[in-house]
């Protein structure tokens, strides 16, 4: 099952620090909500153990991820597979970088996901809400840490 | 020495069930009851895609699990000579383990063995298996384009699996363009699952004499066991198969899945007992679905309704493999059934199956090979046509029955239909449901704008695989078998090759044999599914224990009684020829108070013999003159809630007509049974996948099966037409209402929604397609005024 999502946050803080922050491997990956574990591989590449829970279905994922910052810096691409308990997700998540000139950096993130497995199949009802909560709050979660 | 004489009338006798006390008290003999010193568990890693290559699978982590012993792959099982096993069908083979890529999703694609189960199923989740996603074929009319390969390993570069017809093509499409009246439908049968409440599962081990003992939830124990020997080369001496009780099978344990060979390798392998017991998602997503038939039926008639033609055009999704478990000369099965109750002068029927990125299966859900699918075409078609020549659904019935002096009828489709008398049985369930009355009130209710419906189904199935000419699994032909040993006080044992799943055999078999020796039922001991005392018989699907086993288990009783007659003779101190076998007893001809009773015979047979052979037991292996042709009368009141799509089943009156009937409780328990599958099939069920192959119904949240709160009362009753050749008269029963009853739902919901126009729903009829079907129907109206 596909899923797609966009949303938009505006972070305090200047665009080079938000470029920083989110291309830091150790510092992205604390942001996954309900994370349990980051293990950072190199520079651009982390596991990542998180805690899901859609319906009835719930337990740990293993995600894999990639970052791929853009060489203009204004741009970053992700690219997260894994899965847990006989289900696995594959998703891609983007977020463009924009000097809003007041000190502060607007996110304008989207993201897609394919599900499969027994999470897929609990997704008419609500995986997508739970989906678009997730990648949200991921999101949300950059502002946090770079707010004060 | 006195025996006492007692009525011993068995057949016809709503005896309890003798099997009954051990389950309700919770003491059934399942196989995850089974517990070996040092067993070990299985877990298999399952696919989470629904097609893709397999780059790379990882099992370092897995082996670091505590308590994991040892993982295999598809890979280790090739250079085995075992990465493939043969489908019952014969036509097809299946990976035991994914090999180079996976064609459904949960298919199985490693083999993980533990200590315990939770660290089988720990180390399952830790094996990392890299896949690249291939194109995902998700329905048949896709697969038919053949723009994507399914199946490279076999010879023929096609997704077609196979191409089966039978009857008159040229004359039925003559006689339909001559028709005067022509109706035509595609009426899907969704994928559904037998879903038995036990899943399937096996305990597997070496003896020390390096025999395998397997004790698995087989519904054909003996087939398995020449299966299992083909497949791994262990001598079949060497194979030792044992079905305990099962919970429940429907179909779903006649085919054999690869955790068994799993099971088997591990044990081999690691020289440990290894247990493996599906989940509940595993057994919904993984082992033999049913039905998945499109079928475009087309209906020729006269004016004045009476039928001159049948074509039946099927696109039939077979999933990943060819594992449909049908006998070899019937790839659909025996969907030629189709012409069902009706004296249809000509007919066609042809299906095309083909693979797609599914769960593999098609096996017989309660049903004898696609004969449901069969008249869940006939019975809606009829009723289409009614509606469209403007005639009442019972009177186009009654107007094209095959009458009772047609049979034995020999159909347009090649069968040769036993007996029947369809009229009377119609006649009995009108009777029973009030039909006039219902009519009047329907009339009523349509004036103030409220939806009633009345449907029918007034089915024909054929049943009791089968005559040797036609029917064979794997080469075997579909005979079946009786042992039968009386014991020197007038008890017994019976073997048969048949295994029941919840079906009474138990009770039911000591019935048969109590009536044909005069002997106390309560004292017929049953013993089925350990093939070292069995003698073989290819099991129970089909309808075909009563049918086939049970006629073994008549000859051979009737061999006993031949037997027996000779020390009779010796203990009336008459010629052989002068003793009859009246009322139960043995008796000097013409002198009713010289009589033995089989109990004093049976103790003369072990003590007093005199020059007769010692003992008394017999063996008969059964193979059916022809198969038997149970039929039906089922009535349908649903009522609609035009603003919620809500249907409730008010009323059902199911009139079978089995022939003779062995227990009546046992039937009606039988039909209880099946028709709550008819009405999860006709309105809550089925195993839908999505454009990505995802399996949406894995689990019991997704997947309902009916409950006592769902579930509509049931109204039985039975008209008895003996079946001629079967030595009893008796029919088989088991199926009949899984066959029968889901026309009569849907017949019913449409007939309450036909003042509104609407034609057909395909199934499962739940609220929201009924509701949109009313809103869409309404819209059109309200658009044309």
């Amino acid at each position: 099952m596909n899923l797609q999502h966009t949303g938009e946050e505006k972070v305090p803080a200047r665009l080079d620090t938000v470029w920083a922050f989110v291309t830091d491997p150790e510092k992205v990956g604390g942001c996954f909500p309900d994370v349990v574990s980051v293990a950072v591989k190199d520079a651009t590449h982390f596991d990542a153990v998180v805690k899901v829970g859609v319906g009835p279905v719930r337990g740990k994922f293993n995600m894999r991820v990639e970052l791929l910052p853009g060489a203009s810096k204004r741009r970053l691409d992700m690219k997260i597979s894994g899965g847990g308990f006989g289900s696995a997700v594959d998703m891609t998540a983007g977020a463009d970088l924009v000097d809003a000139g007041d000190g502060t950096t607007l996110l304008k993130w989207s993201g897609q996901a394919e599900a499969r497995g027994p999470i897929a199949a609990v997704g008419g009802r609500v995986l997508d809400a739970q989906a678009q909560k997730l990648i949200a709050r991921a999101f949300s979660n950059v502002r946090q840490q770079l707010t004060g | 020495m006195t025996i006492e004489a007692k009525p011993l009338h068995a057949v016809g006798v709503a005896m309890k069930r003798k099997e009954d006390p051990r389950f309700i008290q919770g003491k059934g003999n399942y196989v995850d009851d089974l517990s070996f010193p040092g067993m070990l568990y299985l877990s298999l890693v399952r696919s989470t895609y629904p097609h893709a290559e397999i780059k790379n699978i990882d099992i370092s982590e897995a082996m670091k699990v505590p308590g994991v012993k040892a993982v295999i792959t598809g890979k280790d099982l090739e250079a085995a000579g075992l990465g493939w096993l043969p489908t019952f069908h014969g036509f097809d083979k299946q990976m035991v383990l994914a090999i180079g890529k996976v064609l459904f999703q949960y298919q199985e694609v490693a083999a993980v063995f533990a200590e315990t189960r939770a660290a089988a199923v720990d180390g399952a989740e830790a094996v990392q298996v890299d896949y690249a996603p291939l194109p995902v074929v998700a329905d048949p009319f896709t697969s038919k384009t053949d723009k994507v390969l399914l199946r490279p390993d076999r010879e023929s570069k096609t997704n077609h699996i196979f191409h089966w017809e039978v009857g008159d093509r040229d004359g039925t499409a003559r006689a339909m363009a001559a028709s005067a009246k022509r109706v035509k439908q595609r009426l899907w049968f969704q994928r559904c699952h037998p879903a038995p409440l036990e899943p399937c599962g096996c305990v597997a081990y070496f003896d020390t004499m390096g025999r395998l003992q397997f004790h698995v939830t087989s519904q054909a124990p003996h087939v398995y066991r020449t299966a299992l020997s083909l497949v791994t080369g262990i001598p079949e001496d060497k194979i030792h198969v044992m079905s305990p009780d099962l919970g429940g099978g429907f179909g779903n344990k006649v085919p054999v899945y690869p955790g068994y060979v799993c099971a088997i390798v591990g044990a081999l392998k690691i020289g440990r007992p290894v247990k493996w017991i599906e989940t509940r998602t595993e057994n919904l997503t993984s082992t033999g679905f049913a039905r998945d038939y499109h079928m475009d039926v087309e209906i020729g008639a006269t004016a004045d309704g009476k039928v001159t033609a049948l074509h039946v055009a099927t696109t039939a999704d077979h999933g990943a493999f060819d594992a449909a478990a049908d006998p070899s000369k019937y790839p659909a099965g025996i969907f030629g059934i189709v012409t069902g109750s009706y004296s249809f002068p000509i007919a066609h029927a042809e299906v095309d199956a083909y693979f797609t990125n599914k769960a593999p299966g098609g096996i017989a859900y309660r049903c004898s090979f696609r004969v449901t699918e069969a008249s869940y075409a006939i019975e809606r078609g009829m009723d289409i046509l009614a509606d469209e020549l403007g005639m009442d659904a019972v009177e186009l019935r009654r107007k094209n029955f095959i009458r009772k002096d047609q049979f034995p009828y020999p159909s347009a489709l090649g069968f040769t239909y036993d007996s029947g008398d369809y009229h009377k049985t119609l006649d009995v369930a009108l009777e029973k449901i009030g039909y006039t009355a219902l009519l009047k009130e329907q009339a009523e209710k349509r004036a103030r704008g409220e939806l009633m419906g009345i449907g029918f189904s007034t089915f024909t199935e054929v049943v009791g695989a089968g005559p040797s000419k036609h029917f064979d699994i794997l080469g075997i032909k579909m005979f079946d078998s009786a042992e039968i040993r009386i014991h020197p006080t007038g008890a017994g044992i019976v073997r048969t090759g048949a295994k029941s799943q919840g079906q009474g055999h138990e009770t039911t078999w000591a019935q048969v044999v109590a009536e044909e020796l005069g002997l106390d039922p309560q004292n017929i001991m049953v013993e089925e599914g350990d093939t070292d005392t069995a003698p073989y018989g290819l099991g129970t699907y089909a309808s075909r224990s009563t049918p086939v086993a049970g006629a073994a288990i008549v000859m051979a009783a009737r061999r006993i009684r031949e037997r027996a007659r000779k020390i009779a003779a010796h203990l009336l101190e008459v010629g052989e020829a002068d003793v009859e076998w009246i009322d139960y007893k043995f008796q000097v001809k013409g002198v009713p108070s010289k009589t033995v009773t089989m109990k004093q015979v049976a103790f003369a047979a072990y003590t007093n013999m005199a020059q007769n052979e010692p003992g008394l037991e017999a063996t008969y292996y059964y193979d059916p003159p022809n198969m038997t042709y149970p039929n039906g009368a089922y009535v349908a009141v649903v009522d609609v809630d035009r603003d919620t799509g809500e249907t409730k089943v008010r009323r059902f009156v199911a009139v079978d007509d089995c022939g003779v009937v062995i227990n009546p409780m046992i039937v009606e328990g039988q039909v209880h049974g099946g028709l709550t599958e008819g009405f999860a099939m006709a309105f809550i069920q089925e195993i839908q996948y999505d454009a990505e192959g995802n399996n949406l119904n894995t689990n019991f949240t997704d997947y309902l099966v009916p409950t006592s709160f769902e579930t509509p009362h049931w109204e039985t009753g039975n008209t008895v037409t003996p079946s001629p050749h079967h030595p009893m008269g008796a029919k088989g029963v088991g199926e009949s209402p899984n066959v029968g009853s889901p026309a009569a739902f849907v017949n019913a919901v449409i007939d309450a929604l036909s003042p509104l126009g609407v034609r057909h729903i395909d199934m499962p009829l739940t609220r929201d397609k009924v509701w949109r079907a009313i809103r869409d129907a309404e819209a059109k109206t309200a658009k044309a005024r």
